[in-house]
């Protein structure tokens, strides 16, 4: 399964995903008080008497765009782990919201997912539409936990840039070349990541 | 391509700030504390429980703009069905007593449901005022108010 570390590769899976996302922020973009309404049918961030609107029409305007600035990084491959990672973490949250209205019964003709306009032409909650959240979710968990094998070019580069910032300056002298980089790299994250 | 958390972070950061900017200036925002079942500039009145029980002892005519079963399992006595998915069919049969009445609360099942804004609003269209009980059903039983099971009113 080696291939699917190729930068070719990730880059095209990265591309896919963010194409979606990037399609499916624009009429929520577009038409942020329907997209309300689709959220306030979810009866999961309220409207209610204890929460009121706020926190509905909050997450209506905010995730469309959310959606739009994940969709880009993926499709430009910059900072794509971290933006797959939001990527999945929406998807997480989007299985969790159309599970529940579905084991509720919360009758929701369309699930807001890509268009915005009258229930005729979105899609229905089912299962189908959770096999696909769970599908695109599979790609960005690979996305996010998987970097691509790196080239020798790439990794001349990194070297040059150097770590920006964050990452402790021992990593880089084991990273340079090609296939051995490959199975150093993933050394520093579990070396990094707990301390913060 | 170390994962690195700050990245995410500011993912998230900026895609919220895009959206609370977009929603502020692009004209096409919607009032943060604003009920988005409600259009700009439509009248629609939304009224509380309390204000409904008092309304239905003064004679005021209740409408449920729920399903058919949902009529049957449970109703505020004295509504009448006008279902908002057989609005047309429902409101032939109920036109001659609505044109009489001044007094209209239309309710469906609460927050979540919008049965009831769009009832009111095709009323509205028809010459027919009514309000909207706000929270709906569930705050009808949920303050103990009476209520009435079956197919009649």
């Amino acid at each position: 399964m080696t291939w699917l570390r190729r930068p070719s590769v990730q880059w095209a899976l990265g591309a896919a995903l963010g194409a979606v996302f990037i399609y499916a922020s624009w009429d929520k973009i577009a038409e942020p008080r329907e997209f309300a309404r689709i959220v306030y049918h979810y009866q999961l961030a309220g409207p209610s008497q204890a929460l009121g609107y706020l926190p509905a029409n909050l997450l209506a305007v905010t995730l469309p765009w959310l959606e739009l600035v994940t969709g880009a990084l993926l499709v430009v491959g910059l900072w794509r782990r971290e933006a797959a990672a939001v990527a999945g973490l929406m998807l997480v949250s989007f299985i969790v919201a159309v599970s529940w209205a579905l084991a509720s019964g919360i009758d929701i003709a369309n699930c807001g997912c890509f268009t915005v306009g009258g229930s005729a032409e979105g899609r229905a909650l089912g299962w189908k539409l959770l096999a696909g959240d769970l599908a695109l979710l599979a790609v960005a968990a690979f996305l996010a936990a998987v970097p691509p094998t790196r080239t020798p070019a790439a990794a001349s580069a990194g070297a040059v840039a150097g770590p920006s910032g964050m990452a402790p300056a021992q990593s880089e002298p084991g990273a340079p070349q090609g296939v051995s980089g490959e199975g150093r790299e993933l050394v520093p994250d579990r070396v990094v990541d707990p301390a913060r | 391509m170390t994962f690195r958390w700050w990245r995410l972070v500011a993912i998230v950061t900026v895609g919220l700030g895009l959206g609370l900017a977009w929603n502020a200036w692009s004209g096409r925002g919607l009032a943060l504390g604003s009920n988005a079942f409600v259009r700009p500039g439509e009248a629609l009145e939304e009224i509380e429980v309390a204000e409904a029980r008092a309304r239905l002892e003064r004679g005021a005519l209740f409408l449920d703009a729920r399903g058919i079963d949902y009529y049957a399992m449970g109703h505020i006595p004295g509504a009448l069905p006008l279902p908002e998915d057989d609005f047309d069919g429902a409101f032939a049969k109920l036109e001659a007593t609505l044109r009489k009445r001044f007094d209209i609360v239309v309710y469906c099942s609460g927050y979540g449901c919008e049965a009831s804004h769009i009832v009111a609003r095709k009323l509205r269209e028809r010459g027919i005022a009514a309000a909207i009980l706000r929270e709906g059903w569930p705050a009808w039983t949920d303050a103990g108010y009476p209520v009435k099971e079956g197919e009649q009113p």
